[in-house]
């Protein structure tokens, strides 16, 4: 156990310091000047060069890449936004729990629309459910989200008032200026943005689920279970199901750690103020900062959803458990 | 009344390339307490006929005709819920490979428990007891602690003596195996074979023993379907098949069998491949691959027919019987020849 | 296997419930917004969306952008400002925080303001001559690293206001502030110093706000409303000061910024009333067929120009726009109608001079082509210059309107007979390549520039004078450089009021008639789709937007 706990924790190490060289590394190839930026149009050389100072840009870009390392390690702290100052740490604080509301609320959505649909599809391969299904899975890996989530807003926001168009409300109430709170209004405005995420996402699922379950009704111990006598839902349940959702399980965990990818586009066309929305702004604006924050923040989701997953598994795969 | 009877069996699969016809025309009797083997090569159709038997084929796939008969009563037709009944309770099967049989995510115990609590409104307790009990009597150390293992710490041979368990614990007229130790290594294959011996005069029931190693038959075995190309090429009881084997198929597998006082490092191989079921030969079957080939094999099926020794003796061939009377008292003065030479 | 029969059945309960939920509130609220409002001028929320942006900056001392701006007006008390008043009268200065226009001494060294007396901050507080001295300090503090006072070259215009900039002194000595008098020391005389004073930067400011490089979110402010909260990126609200007692409109109760909309989302919601603006703008594509269902500026879909102007540039320090003949021929060749076009409609109104309309000596003249390219004049112009000239590096970004802006261009000067050498850059180098005095860019089509204070002196000597170009990262890429108008320049900046507004009228007149640096071509229109119930637009062209303060939706 020890031996595994250093191992996971050598390779978040270096897992974090490969993501975040190669970010100063992309900064560095593209040629950007975001002490201009800061500077505003017209700085005279002397200020743009005290700004750059400020910022270290003046430094080669291994010493940025250093007084990015110290000031995590030492004093745990993210940096300040080139742009406008704000605290990073601050930042990601604050928008990470709408990303993962997004995320989260999304998974919920498409397991329970694709385990039930890839199961079923699965039972009848060929037939019309079946054909439909692959049929809706088929647009669903095609159609790109920022089309589904226009579409979505339009018929269901703006011709039948059934929900906001756009828009975010806290969870938890009492924040300052805002305009909605509480847990119905968010999840009255996150009803479209699930919905996104769960067409983006149930597509990939139906045909995963529809596959391992199929796989796994041609195994040798589901042939065992109905020579013993196992009626068709005691088969399903007890012998197939586990066994074809347990490589689920490991692609869901690589999937809520990456969703990030897919929240960007997401959370643009619905405004909602979450690490996506935040990383193409920062991308924008080349603050470099705000974009190592959150690469820093989704490598340390990617290896925790990681070591989630490999937990889970290990619960419910007794060979994994027991090595 | 036999305790299986099973009459003119076809079986047939539809695929994308065609019709594959696995079984055609099948008939044997099964007594109580006897052992039936069942020998031949892969695809000739013997592990077919006992998943037809036991209605564990997909219907949207596989065409069933003929008759299975489990004690007087027929099961082509029989409602799913019947033969639910039946699989299990009446017939128990193991497979050939112990590795994927049993379920990986579920305790040994649970399955064992499971089989029982299908077909008996047991308390949980109560079947677990009987799994002991049943785990006790295939000869797993300590039961009582290694029922709640998974199938994966346990040895290939263990799972097998446990999937033997998980047959027997609702103790089944008839014990379907279907190449039992042929994943096993051979000091292990030797104990399985013993236990079921064991069992089998326990609980009397009747074993279909499928296997393609004509060894086991001789030691278990009571009678004998010889199955190629999806039909019974010869059908006897033990002692006279191996005293005078009728059919070229046959010898070539008796050639094949290893002798333990043999010093010959390679055995005698039937040469060629088994048939395709998709696009059968014409005639008899085994014509391609038979040295003793006339033109009338290659048009014309011989009929399964009693040989001189009795009706208990049937097989299909064309050869006339002084010809494989001949043939086969050289092939055995071949085989034993080797022997003494040794 | 129990519990996972439980977690799944419970993660389909839950996935259903949330829905259930939500559509229940949906029906509720709808019904709710239905049930209407009585009609009053005062009152209400107005709701404002900014589609992919948010002010960068509250902080007036630091903030830098029109829309910041826009909003800082309305919670501000600047010395002087401009009236909510729409169409011309909208861009006269007047005293808003001082009592008249400052007197100013004989030399033109010293100015002394007047502050209105009983004014009071948000807090309660009241509002005295040290509150813009204050301003002054934040503007330009080492502390506060804010790039807007160097910006306009601020610490060189007041006494002692470089070695506070440079950290060598606590205070601008320049500045005093007794009760209410503001009295500011220039270095030299300066006739802009005024129009300078209208910008967000000299609000009325607490005394005790802190220098902070990060800027404040939240500070007691003097105008008609203060910021309630913000949030960067989530929302900005402003709430109605209840200690101002002016003139200026404070109509709805409360005014809600929401940042980073989608275009196209804030389309439908300001449609269908769930916001009642976009500042940014509607999506250009839209505007044909809102002005189809609105009218233009008759209800719902308004229009109005803005102070800045789009430029096509040249380089005049390199062959072969060195030679004046041919950036005359330029002027000729380039079709501006065409421009126009492609930015869709009600994208603004053609030009061909540098000052905008409003700007004090803003006169319209017409002296190239306004209704299109005319190939002749340009031929004739430019005489064999033009074939003997080397080939032209046209410089661009790599944006699809850009380079379709660029082709139009470089399509009109094949025309005439230039040879057109194509060099898309990216916006990343862009500025890198055509910011460097050594550049070998000859043109680009990638010209703007919009006023920082409402007079003439921002776009004449702030884009013309070739003695302010620097090695690199020049903003004003025609590199432009001449003796003797930057002497008129100086001259007319020296002038006030009406003479001031004549020089500059010639200035601009000249400027294009005799040295033709550039090729402006379009002052830009901001359009917007305005929610229905929303009452008292009044425009303003220096901010792009209407006075938020004005609107009322009540």
């Amino acid at each position: 156990m020890t031996h595994f706990l250093i191992r996971r924790i050598f390779w978040a190490i270096f897992l974090f310091l490969v993501a975040t060289i190669i970010t100063y590394l992309i900064f560095w190839v593209i040629p950007t000047n975001p002490a201009q930026l800061a500077a505003g149009h017209a700085a005279s050389p002397e200020f743009l060069a005290s700004i750059k100072h400020r910022l270290h840009l003046d430094k080669p870009i291994y010493i940025q890449y250093f007084y990015f390392l110290q000031n995590l390690v030492i004093h745990g702290s993210l940096g300040r936004s080139f742009l406008n100052q704000q605290s990073v740490d601050s930042i990601i604080g604050k928008d990470a729990p709408v990303t993962a509301s997004l995320v989260f609320g999304g998974a919920v959505l498409w397991l329970s629309l694709s385990v039930p649909i890839g199961i079923i599809s699965a039972l009848r391969p060929r037939s019309v459910t079946d054909r439909l299904t692959m049929t809706f899975v088929l647009i669903g890996i095609s159609a790109h989200p920022v089309w589904i989530g226009l579409i979505l807003s339009f018929v269901f926001g703006y011709k039948l008032h059934i929900t906001p168009i756009a828009g975010y409300c806290n969870f938890i109430p009492g924040t300052a200026g805002a305009q909605c709170e509480g847990p119905v209004q968010w999840a009255y405005h996150m009803i479209l943005p699930w919905i996104t995420f769960m067409i983006l996402f149930a597509a990939l699922y139906v045909r995963l689920i529809r596959a391992n379950v199929i796989e796994t009704m041609s195994e040798d111990y589901v042939r065992t279970a109905r020579a013993k006598g196992a009626s068709q839902r005691r088969v399903m349940i007890h012998h197939v199901l586990r066994n074809s959702l347990l490589p689920v399980v490991t692609i869901l965990g690589m999937d809520l750690g990456l969703a990030l990818g897919g929240a960007i586009f997401t959370e643009t066309v619905f405004n909602l103020p979450g690490l996506g929305n935040q990383v193409i702004r920062a991308y924008g604006a080349n603050d470099l900062p705000i974009i190592t924050g959150v690469v820093v923040f989704s490598t340390c989701c990617v290896i925790v959803f990681n070591l989630i997953v490999d937990v889970t598994y290990g619960f419910l795969d007794p060979r994994i458990r027991m090595s | 009344m036999p305790a299986l009877k099973v009459t003119d069996l076809n079986t047939s699969f539809r695929t994308d390339d065609g019709v594959v016809r696995a079984v055609s025309g099948v008939s044997f009797e099964l007594d109580q307490g006897q052992t039936l083997g069942v020998v031949g090569e892969s695809g000739s159709g013997k592990s077919v006929t006992f998943l037809s038997v036991m209605g564990l084929l997909d219907p949207r796939q596989a065409q069933i005709t003929g008759s299975v008969q489990l004690e007087g009563e027929e099961l082509l037709g029989a409602s799913n819920a019947r033969l639910r009944q039946l699989r299990g309770r009446k017939i128990g099967m193991i497979f050939q490979d112990p590795m994927t049989s049993l379920n990986p995510v579920k305790s040994i115990g649970w399955q064992l428990e499971e089989a029982v609590l299908i077909h008996h409104d047991v308390s949980r307790k109560d079947a677990r007891q009987r799994a002991v009990e049943i785990l006790k009597q295939v000869e797993i150390p300590r039961a009582e602690q290694r029922i709640d293992d998974y199938p994966h710490q346990f040895s290939g041979g263990m799972r097998q003596r446990v999937m033997i368990a998980m047959a027997l614990i609702n103790n089944p007229e008839i014990l379907i195996a279907d190449e039992p130790t042929t994943a096993l290594d051979v000091t292990t294959q030797a104990q399985i074979l013993r236990l079921m011996k064991d069992l089998q005069s326990e609980y009397r029931m009747a074993i279909v023993m499928i296997t393609h190693d004509l060894g086991v038959v001789a030691e278990l075995a009571n009678d004998v379907i010889v199955m190629y190309g999806g039909k019974v090429v010869e059908q006897s009881n033990v002692d006279d098949l191996f005293a005078k084997p009728e059919m070229p198929y046959t010898w070539g597998l008796l050639g094949s069998l290893p002798r333990l006082n043999s010093t010959s490092a390679r055995l005698e191989q039937i040469p060629g491949q088994p048939p395709s079921l998709l696009n059968p030969p014409s005639g008899c079957p085994f014509h391609p691959r038979c040295e003793f080939v006339m033109n009338i094999c290659r048009q014309e099926l011989p009929a399964l027919e009693a040989s001189v020794q009795g009706e208990g003796h049937r097989f299909r061939c064309h050869l006339d019987d002084e010809a494989r009377t001949r043939i086969w008292n050289q092939k055995r003065a071949a085989l034993g020849a080797e022997e003494t030479a040794a | 296997m129990r519990r996972k029969q439980l977690i799944s059945l419970f993660m389909l309960v839950l996935g259903a419930s949330l829905l259930v939920a939500a559509m229940a509130v949906a029906a509720a609220s709808g019904s709710t917004a239905r049930a209407g409002h009585a009609a009053a001028a005062k009152g209400g929320t107005l709701k404002l969306n900014e589609s992919n942006e948010d002010f960068d900056y509250v902080d007036p001392q630091i903030a830098y952008r029109t829309d910041d701006w826009a909003m800082l007006n309305t919670v501000g008390m600047p010395l002087v400002g401009f009236p909510e008043k729409s169409g011309t009268a909208g861009t006269q200065l007047y005293p808003v925080g001082a009592t008249a226009f400052p007197t100013v001494s004989k030399d033109g060294k010293t100015y002394t303001f007047h502050i209105r007396p009983g004014m009071k901050f948000s807090d309660g507080s009241p509002v005295t001559a040290a509150a813009y001295q204050r301003a002054f300090e934040r503007t330009l503090s080492p502390k506060m690293g804010s790039p807007v006072g160097v910006n306009i070259g601020l610490q060189d215009e007041i006494v002692g206001a470089d070695a506070f900039f440079n950290g060598k002194a606590s205070t601008i000595s320049g500045i005093s502030a007794k009760g209410n008098t503001l009295t500011v020391k220039l270095t030299k005389a300066n006739a802009t110093f005024v129009s300078q004073m209208g910008m967000q930067w000299f609000t009325a400011t607490k005394p005790n706000l802190p220098y902070t490089s990060q800027g404040v979110q939240t500070f007691p402010s003097a105008g008609p409303y203060y910021i309630a909260s913000r949030d960067p990126g989530r929302s900005t609200v402003l709430k109605r000061n209840p200690y101002y007692k002016g003139p200026r409109p404070a109509n709805p109760d409360e005014i809600v910024f929401t940042p980073n909309v989608d275009p196209d989302q804030s389309l439908l919601q300001v449609k269908s009333g769930a916001s009642d603006l976009d500042l940014v703008g509607n999506v250009p594509t839209s505007s044909a067929s809102l002005a189809q269902q609105y009218g233009v500026n008759k209800s719902r879909f308004k229009v109005g120009p803005t102070a800045c102007m789009s430029y096509i540039s040249m380089n005049n320090s390199r062959p072969p726009f060195d030679n004046v003949a041919l950036r005359k021929a330029v002027n000729w060749a380039v079709d501006r109608p065409a421009q126009v076009r492609l930015l869709g409609a009600y994208a603004g109104k053609r030009t061909d001079q540098i000052l905008v309309p409003g700007v004090p000596g803003y006169k319209p003249y017409n002296v190239y082509a306004l209704k299109g390219a005319d190939v002749a004049k340009a031929k004739q112009v430019g005489g064999s210059a033009i074939a003997s000239a080397p080939e032209i590096n046209f410089v661009h970004t790599t944006s699809q309107s850009s380079t379709n802006r660029a082709q139009v261009v470089e399509y009109n000067l094949k025309q005439v007979g230039f040879k057109v050498k194509d060099v898309p850059t990216p916006a990343t180098t862009f500025y890198q390549v055509v910011g460097a005095r050594n550049t070998t860019y000859n043109m680009t089509s990638n010209g703007g520039w919009c006023a920082d204070y409402f007079d003439p002196y921002d776009f004449i000597n702030v884009l013309f004078d070739g003695r302010k170009i620097q090695a690199n990262n020049n903003p004003f890429y025609s590199y432009f450089n001449n003796a003797s108008f930057n002497k008129q320049m100086d001259a007319a900046a020296q002038l006030s009021g009406s003479a001031r507004a004549n020089a500059y009228a010639k200035l601009d007149q000249e400027l294009m008639v005799k040295y033709a640096p550039v090729v402006p071509y379009l002052v830009i229109n901001d359009h917007f789709l305005t929610s229905a119930r929303l009452k008292n637009w009044i425009y303003s062209a220096y901010f792009g937007e209407p006075y938020f303060n004005a609107l009322a939706v009540g």
